[in-house]
C-alpha cells in the first residue's frame, strides 16, 4: 500500500486527537491518514491515479493513460496547443478532393524557430553521436540565449552549433571547432564569433582544452591499441608541462604525440591519415612533431613496449 | 618574485586612428578626379587619399566625415589631418576643420620573458580568455580602461586603446600579472 505523504497547509480536516501532525495521504485507497494514530481522518479522496490499467505483457504501443505527446515544458512555452489533424473519414475531404480544414492550425509561433533550433541541435548531435545529456545542455543554452535577444541578429544555426560546441566542452568532452563545423553548414569564423558572444552574454567562461579530451577519440578513429593512447596521452602531457609547443594548440599537440607514438609502437600511422582524423593540416603536425622530437625519449612513459626504438623514430 | 617597477619596456604605438569633420559636403566626383593620390570606391561611397609626409590614409566620405588612420603619434595624426583638409580646402571646398578626436591607439609592447598563457589565463579568469583553437593569443580586457590586450607566448604583447594613456597605463597594469606567469629562463 504506497503511500504519499503531500506537506499541504493543513486542510480543514485533522486529526481530532493529534491537530499538529501531518496528515498522509494514500491515494489508492483515497484517505488521508494520521500518521500518529493511523485514525482514518478524510475519505473520498478523488483518486489521481491513471484511468486504465496497462499490462506488461500488452504489446500495444499505445498507452491509453496518457495524452498528447511529451511535453517539453522546460524549453517550449507551454505546449497546450490544439491542431487539427489530417480527416481519415470521407466526409473531410470537399468537391474537389482537397481536404476541409486545410492548416493545421499554427501553433506556438513565438517559439517556432526555437523549435526549429532544437529540431537543428538534435540533427548535428545525432552525426556525431552525442549523448542526450549534452544535447540538453544545448538546448537549455540556446534557450537562455534566445530569451536574452542580445545576439538576434546572428544567425540561429550558429548560435546553435555555438551552443553546442559549449555544451561539450561544459560536460568535459570538448569536440574541436573543426568537428562541430563538420556537422553543421556554418563557417568555423562564425561558430567561433558566436561562441564569444555567447560566452560574454550568458557571462560564463569555459575551461581550457587538454590534450588528454581528444586522445580517446582520436586514437579509437584511427583504430590504435590502448597502449598506445596511453602513449600518446603520455607524451602530450609531459610535453605540455615541460612547455615544448609554447603557443601550439592542444590539438596540435595531441596529433603530434599520436604519431610519435604510433610510430614507435607496430601501428604505424601518417601524418596524413593523423591530419585527417584531428582536422590538423599535416605540415602543423610536422613542426609540432619538429618540436617534440629532441625530448622523445623523456617523453614516453617508463613501462612503454617499443617497436621502433627511439633513435630509430623519424625525422622530420 | 619582486616586481621591477623600474624596468624599461618600449611601448612602440603602430597606429592611431583619428576622425575629424569638414562641416561641409565634398563632392567624392571632384576629389577622385582632382586630387592627387585618390582612390574612388564608387561602390561603398567613399574616397582614400593617401598622404606622404606623415604616412597617413584617409577615408573621405561625402557627408564631410573623414578617418584618418595609419600615423605613428597623436600629434602625427593631427598634422596629418591638418594637411588633409587644406588640401581638400585647395580642390575648392570651404573646409572648416573640427571635432578632431583620436579614435583608436594600437601600440606593441615586447616583454623579455616567454609567458605560459594556460597558466595566465586561470589566475586571470573573468578578464582573459584563451581559445587556442579560434587565435594563438589571450585577450585581455580592461573594462575601465577600454582598452584590450593581447598577450603572447613569446612574450610580445599588442594593445588597443582610446588614446596614449591608456595604452602605457593598461601596459604598466598588466605587467605585474605577466611576470606571475613568465617562463624562467633555466
Amino acid at each position: 500500500m504506497a503511500s504519499t505523504s503531500r506537506l499541504d497547509v493543513l486542510p480543514r480536516v485533522t486529526c481530532p486527537n493529534h491537530p499538529d501532525s501531518i496528515l498522509v495521504e494514500d491515494y489508492r485507497a483515497g484517505d488521508m491518514i494520521c500518521p500518529e494514530c493511523g485514525l482514518v481522518v478524510g475519505d473520498r479522496v478523488i483518486d489521481v491515479g491513471s484511468e486504465w490499467r496497462t499490462f506488461s505483457n500488452d504489446k500495444a504501443t499505445k498507452d491509453p493513460s496518457r495524452v498528447g505527446d511529451t511535453q517539453n515544458p522546460l524549453l517550449s512555452d507551454g505546449d497546450l496547443t490544439t491542431m487539427i489533424g489530417k480527416g481519415t473519414g470521407a466526409a473531410s475531404f470537399d468537391e474537389f478532393g482537397n481536404s476541409k480544414y486545410q492548416n493545421r492550425r499554427t501553433m506556438s509561433s513565438s517559439d517556432r524557430a526555437m523549435m526549429n533550433a532544437f529540431k537543428e541541435i538534435t540533427n548535428m548531435a545525432d552525426r556525431i553521436n552525442l549523448p542526450r545529456n549534452i544535447v540538453d545542455r544545448t538546448n537549455n543554452l540556446f534557450k537562455q540565449v534566445y530569451e536574452q535577444k542580445s545576439l538576434k541578429g546572428r544567425s540561429n544555426d550558429a548560435i546553435a552549433s555555438a551552443c553546442l560546441y559549449i555544451a561539450c566542452r561544459q560536460e568535459g568532452v570538448p569536440r574541436t571547432f573543426k568537428e562541430i563545423c563538420a556537422v553543421s553548414r556554418i563557417s568555423k569564423k562564425e561558430i567561433g564569433r558566436c561562441f564569444k558572444l555567447i560566452l560574454k552574454a550568458l557571462e560564463t567562461s569555459v575551461d581550457l582544452i587538454t590534450t588528454g579530451d581528444f586522445m580517446s577519440r582520436f586514437c579509437s578513429n584511427l583504430g590504435l591499441p590502448k597502449q598506445v593512447q596511453m602513449a600518446a596521452t603520455h607524451i602530450a602531457r609531459k610535453a605540455v608541462e615541460l612547455d615544448l609547443v609554447p603557443g601550439r594548440s592542444p590539438i596540435s599537440v595531441a596529433a603530434a604525440a599520436i604519431y610519435m607514438a604510433s610510430q614507435a609502437s607496430a601501428e604505424k600511422r601518417t601524418q596524413k591519415e593523423i591530419g585527417d582524423i584531428a582536422g590538423v593540416a599535416d605540415v602543423t603536425i610536422r613542426q609540432s612533431y619538429r618540436l617534440i622530437y629532441p625530448r622523445a625519449p623523456d617523453l614516453f612513459p617508463v613501462d612503454f613496449k617499443f617497436d621502433t626504438p627511439v633513435d630509430k623514430l623519424p625525422q622530420l | 618574485m619582486d616586481v621591477e617597477s623600474d624596468v624599461a619596456l618600449d611601448i612602440l604605438i603602430t597606429n592611431v586612428v583619428c576622425v575629424f569633420r569638414t562641416r561641409c559636403h565634398l563632392n567624392l566626383r571632384k576629389i577622385a578626379l582632382e586630387g592627387a593620390n585618390v582612390i574612388y570606391k564608387r561602390d561603398v561611397g567613399k574616397v582614400l587619399m593617401k598622404l606622404r609626409k606623415p604616412r597617413i590614409t584617409a577615408t573621405i566620405w561625402s557627408s564631410g566625415k573623414v578617418i584618418c588612420t595609419g600615423a605613428t603619434s597623436e600629434e602625427e595624426a593631427k598634422f596629418g589631418a591638418r594637411r588633409l583638409a587644406r588640401s581638400l580646402q585647395k580642390l575648392g571646398f570651404q573646409v572648416i576643420f573640427t571635432d578632431f578626436k583620436v579614435v583608436n591607439v594600437l601600440a606593441v609592447c615586447n616583454m623579455p620573458f616567454e609567458i605560459r598563457l594556460p597558466e595566465f589565463t586561470k589566475s586571470n579568469r573573468p578578464h582573459a580568455s584563451y581559445e587556442p583553437e579560434l587565435h594563438p593569443a589571450v585577450c585581455y580586457r580592461i573594462k575601465p580602461l577600454r582598452a584590450t590586450l593581447q598577450i603572447f607566448s613569446t612574450g610580445s604583447i599588442t594593445v588597443t586603446g582610446p588614446n596614449v594613456k591608456a595604452v602605457a597605463s593598461a601596459v604598466e597594469q598588466i605587467y605585474p600579472f605577466v611576470f606571475q606567469s613568465r617562463k624562467e629562463i633555466l
